[in-house]
């Protein structure tokens, strides 16, 4: 696990992230673009953490766009149609879509990974089908229908506050899920994701854990797609589309599966990236370039970014507690 | 009622052509995870390939779209043995969900590679029998159904020859009984891996020529839904099993067709899936699949 050395660096490093991504707006002025490319890191670190956590109780998920889309058509319909300000739609939409979570996963808990992906998988068109066909009444159907920002945009600084908003949030969610995995809820996931008949054996019923960590990821997709709806003031089905369900995913991959800061530095660094390319005019072979990054990754470093750094200090410092691990 | 046994027949038809893509689809993921147990979610990609190596030969060469299953099939081959030497033999026997995350990058890279060189706008080819129909008592029928229907039975007949007539067939078929045991035997597993890999793309290339032929529409993202249901089809029809999986996709074609004929256009889609999840939550290992790892 981790070296007694390592923490202080840790949380150095972490302390820089916090600041840096506290000061830099004021740095670098609030340029719109910018700005916009953080607001969308925030939201995607809490989506591919929501992922992250699914995979803790060692389900994967190939749908998660279903909740990230319910979360932000449910939040927008609270708001447009009831007038409920957008800031406090975001836990009761989190709360829907951790129901709907709980519902998926009890026809889940008994699958096999394969099997499970496939019906996620199932469930992200179901909906998008329901959406554009027999709800279309209310959801305005393929052409979706506006939205009120999260921060109006005639308010002074509205993407700044916007801004410091989102980033609160997701500090907050990253501190639950933090808190979540070193109580001995994390504890039992972890005992069901690495051996369920041995977690029986020992007493431990895996359904409820299982359901429970289904919710707990549903709901803060959900609100990760309501705040994504709220920033762009727009919401269309394309929202359940695939791509929004394999993003987290090749997130969490590249900064390293199963970790807390995973997702965090595989958002970070593939978005990045990302906006990198498209500024040299890359728009197909950013793709290819991101997935034959995901391949090589799994291929060559199965423990995704954040494994790294243990790499390299277990390279350079060869003292004999290092071996242990 | 007469109008009502028309429209009944007539949409079995098309559900029997749509199923015969499915079948192909199906067919090959199945060969691969019987022998490899791995799950190649990129199978879709194979499928697009197949349609634009089709539209390309048939732009510059003009031949009969049909005759190019002679170039979609061997080359997709090809395309499979390279993809499984460098993508998913590396990851054989590591983290079950690793075959999942790999698909994916795969999917990322077909579909992109594509759009580069194809351009990512809807493409169609139209058959030369298009406009010929077969009266079939009151049902009229495309041409083009009856020979995809065929060619489709004339693969699998192919395909169940080359499993249980030929030695490199045998040691397939060994390999995916179990591995150990043809290791023993002096079977190189791994050449069988690629070859099996190989085969599946092809069936899917194949899938592919057919389902530019019919007519429908392509571009470089139609892979996916097509593969997942396939997938969903050897769900339906177990893992492992090619009888399951024609039943399957027989099932998965009827079911679409009539769905888009009573509940809309919109359904097609989703209706596979509400069958895969209903068959599912009946029995988790799939309606033939009876082991349990």
């Amino acid at each position: 696990m981790i070296n007694a050395r390592d923490l202080p660096i840790k949380k150095i490093l972490i302390g820089l992230v916090l600041f840096f991504a506290l000061i830099f707006p004021i740095l670098f002025g609030a340029q719109l673009y910018y700005l916009t490319v953080l607001i969308l890191i925030l939201i995607f670190i809490i989506y591919s953490s929501a992922w992250n956590f699914l995979t803790f109780s060692g389900q994967g998920s190939l749908g998660h766009a279903a909740f990230f889309g319910l979360g932000g058509y449910f939040c927008s319909l609270l708001v447009m149609k009831a007038g409920i300000p957008p800031l406090l739609t975001l836990p009761i939409g989190g709360l829907f879509t951790g129901v709907i979570g709980v519902l998926i996963g009890l026809t889940c808990v008994r699958l096999r990974e394969w099997f499970l992906a496939m019906v996620t998988f199932g469930f992200a068109i179901i909906i998008q089908t329901l959406i554009v066909s027999q709800l279309a009444p209310i959801t305005n159907g393929w052409d979706g229908f506006g939205v009120t920002k999260l921060v109006p945009s005639d308010f002074p600084n509205s993407l700044l506050i916007e801004y410091y908003l989102i980033f609160a949030i997701s500090v907050i969610t990253l501190l639950l899920f933090r808190y979540l995995l070193k109580s001995k809820i994390g504890l039992t996931l972890a005992a069901i994701r690495e051996n369920e008949l041995e977690a029986k054996a020992s007493g431990i019923n895996p359904i409820p854990f299982k359901l429970f960590s289904f919710g707990v990821s549903a709901f803060f997709a959900g609100v990760a797609g309501a705040l994504e709806i709220f920033h762009f003031g727009y919401i269309t089905p394309e929202i359940f589309g695939v791509d929004i369900s394999f993003w987290p995913i090749i997130y969490t991959i590249t900064g390293g599966l199963g970790t807390l800061a995973g997702p965090v530095i595989g958002t970070i660094v593939i978005s990045l990236l990302w906006e990198g390319l498209n500024s040299f005019g890359l728009t197909y072979m950013r793709f290819v370039i991101i997935g034959i990054l995901l391949i090589l990754t799994i291929i060559f470093l199965p423990g995704g970014l954040v494994s790294i750094g243990g790499k390299l200090s277990k390279y350079w410092n060869k003292s004999p507690d290092s071996d242990k691990k | 009622m007469e109008g009502i046994i028309t429209i009944i027949s007539q949409v079995v038809f098309w559900g029997l052509y749509a199923g015969c893509i499915y079948i192909l689809l199906a067919t090959g993921l199945n060969l691969i995870f019987g022998v490899m147990k791995i799950v190649n979610f990129a199978h879709g990609e194979f499928l697009m390939l197949g349609t634009y190596i089709t539209f390309s030969f048939f732009v510059l060469s003009g031949f009969n779209p049909y005759v190019l299953l002679c170039a979609s099939l061997p080359i997709l081959v090809v395309v499979g043995i390279i993809t499984e030497r460098l993508c998913f033999r590396p990851i054989l026997g590591t983290g079950k969900l690793n075959e999942i995350f790999v698909s994916l990058g795969i999917i990322y890279v077909f579909q992109n590679v594509v759009a580069m060189l194809w351009t990512d706008e809807w493409k169609t080819i139209q058959s030369p029998y298009k406009d010929i129909t077969i009266s079939w008592g009151s049902v009229q029928v495309p041409l083009d159904y009856f020979i995809i229907i065929g060619i489709t039975i004339c693969i699998l007949i192919g395909l169940y020859l080359f499993l249980h007539r030929t030695s490199l067939g045998r040691a397939i078929r060994a390999t995916s009984q179990n591995r150990k045991g043809a290791m023993l035997m002096g079977i190189n597993v791994e050449q069988m891996d690629m070859l099996t890999f190989g085969i599946g793309a092809g069936l899917a290339g194949a899938a592919g020529t057919l389902w530019a032929v019919s007519g429908q529409v392509f571009n470089p993202y139609m892979g996916s839904i097509p593969a997942i249901k396939g997938f969903a089809i050897i769900i339906i029809g177990g893992l492992g099993s090619i009888a399951g999986a024609i039943v399957g996709g027989l099932i998965i074609g009827l079911a679409e067709n009539f769905t888009s004929f009573t509940l809309g256009g919109a359904w097609k889609d989703a209706v596979s899936f509400i069958i895969l999840i209903i068959v599912l939550i009946v029995k988790p290992t799939g309606l033939f699949g009876g082991k349990d790892e």
